[in-house]
């Protein structure tokens, strides 16, 4: 138990704050972020025999966060479908600058199915392989969703007509 | 490649490393600069979300809702246990109901003794002393003092045993770390035994609850527990309500929740 207790210690340290980052990217809310984070790890200890494998844990815990936030946002649909919505209070290092502000705002914008691929590859550091594994897609499907990803958002942030013209 | 192919590829993977699109990225004059602005909101992305930080202490906080919900568990699993118990003695009579849950009661406390102490073994590597400041901050919580000496210590926090908060100290001993329970609330009736592979040790009565004392195996515990007891003065004003199964409830000016340990 001790040791079991102590390896699930280190997880924590080693993965939260990369997991906070996926939540936020997810929720856009400090608080919700924070308990996505910590029922993640909660539902992860409970299932601790399937933990031993730490490699194969860090993709199990972005999976069951992703669907801890799916679940979340069936129950506050109204709220969480809102995109302009902001932290509420300033947040310890949450960067405040204009640019990350339009940054965010554009992700937030982004439709689910492109923005689950392309958080995954920017905080996660997946590749595309196991993108499709987390998110039950072949990798090719994988390869649309990011490229539609990084243009919508290149859409947004400003009308970039190179790009257009290779559609 | 063409540009198509590299423009595509490029937005999958802006730092992709792959031959063919860096070699059409140097021979292609309109393309060159398209990478450049991908790759610059690339990093403009990252660094929207690579910049925020995990609010402090939130991985303390996920390792201690992890170590309740453990801890909640058991205590369900013990619930039921003694719920079984409830049903299959209530026929027979209410005074081996009662006699039979006082002693479920002690075996789990003992056996929380032993579960805590080898799930926070990590503790029993304290060599540092703590403060005295330290010491009598965490009795403070429970309005208790310090009133003589108890001698060397390398832990000291609040602890959650069982359904309450006591304190949890280490000490060493002649064959190893000792461990302390102040446990306020839990009222057991005389002396228990605590033994397991590799600890052993007791639980001892006090007016104001009980105090466990846990060596290695070997280790002379005799008198420690009532030394201790003796250098630290409870609250008047602390109450015990003993409930069916003769455990008490604390009722003490400073009770807080667990916080370290």
């Amino acid at each position: 138990m001790a040791t079991l207790r102590s390896d699930f210690d280190t997880l924590v340290n080693a993965l939260s704050p990369e997991l906070y980052r996926y939540a936020m990217g997810l929720c856009h809310n400090p608080a919700t972020a924070e308990d996505l984070v910590q029922e993640t790890f909660l539902r992860g200890w409970r299932s601790r025999d399937d933990l031993r494998d730490t490699k194969a844990a860090r993709a199990w815990l972005y999976t069951i966060l992703r669907n801890e936030h799916a679940r979340l946002y069936e129950r506050q649909r109204p709220e969480a479908r809102d995109p302009f919505e902001l932290p509420d209070v300033p947040v310890h290092g949450y960067d405040t600058s204009a640019e990350a502000f339009v940054m965010r705002r554009a992700l937030k914008r982004l439709d689910t199915d492109y923005r689950d691929p392309l958080l995954l590859q920017v905080v996660g550091g997946f590749s595309c392989k196991e993108i499709g594994r987390m998110l039950d897609l072949n990798t090719n499907t994988v390869l649309t969703r990011l490229f539609r990803a990084r243009k919508a958002l290149r859409e947004q942030l400003a009308d970039r007509p190179e790009l257009e013209a290779t559609q | 490649m063409n540009c198509l192919d590299f423009r595509r590829q490029l937005l999958t993977d802006p730092f992709c490393k792959d031959v063919e699109l860096l070699a059409h990225e140097a021979e292609c004059p309109s393309c060159a600069p398209f990478a450049r602005d991908v790759r610059a909101q690339e990093i403009r992305l990252r660094n929207a979300l690579q910049a925020i930080s995990a609010p402090e202490g939130m991985a303390e906080r996920i390792q201690l809702a992890a170590r309740f919900d453990h801890r909640s568990t058991v205590q369900r699993r013990w619930w039921y246990s003694a719920a079984a118990a409830v049903l299959m003695t209530i026929g027979v009579s209410m005074v081996s109901l009662l006699s039979t849950s006082i002693e479920r009661g002690n075996v789990a406390l003992a056996q929380s003794v032993i579960n805590h102490i080898e799930d926070e073994s990590h503790h029993l590597r304290e060599v540092h002393p703590v403060t005295a400041g330290r010491i009598n901050r965490v009795f403070e919580r429970f309005g208790a003092e310090v009133a003589g000496n108890l001698g060397t210590v390398n832990f000291a926090a609040e602890c959650l045993m069982r359904d309450r908060t006591g304190v949890h100290l280490v000490m060493p001993g002649q064959m190893g770390p000792i461990t302390v329970f102040f446990m306020p609330g839990e009222m057991t009736a005389s002396n228990l035994v605590v033994d397991s592979t590799r600890f052993s040790g007791r639980i001892l009565p006090t007016s104001w609850g009980s105090i466990a004392v846990v060596g290695e195996s070997g280790e002379l515990l005799d008198g420690l527990g009532e030394r201790l007891a003796a250098a630290v003065r409870w609250p008047q004003s602390t109450t015990v309500e003993s409930d069916l199964f003769g455990r008490g409830t604390l009722f003490a000016a400073g009770f807080t929740q667990p916080q370290d340990s």
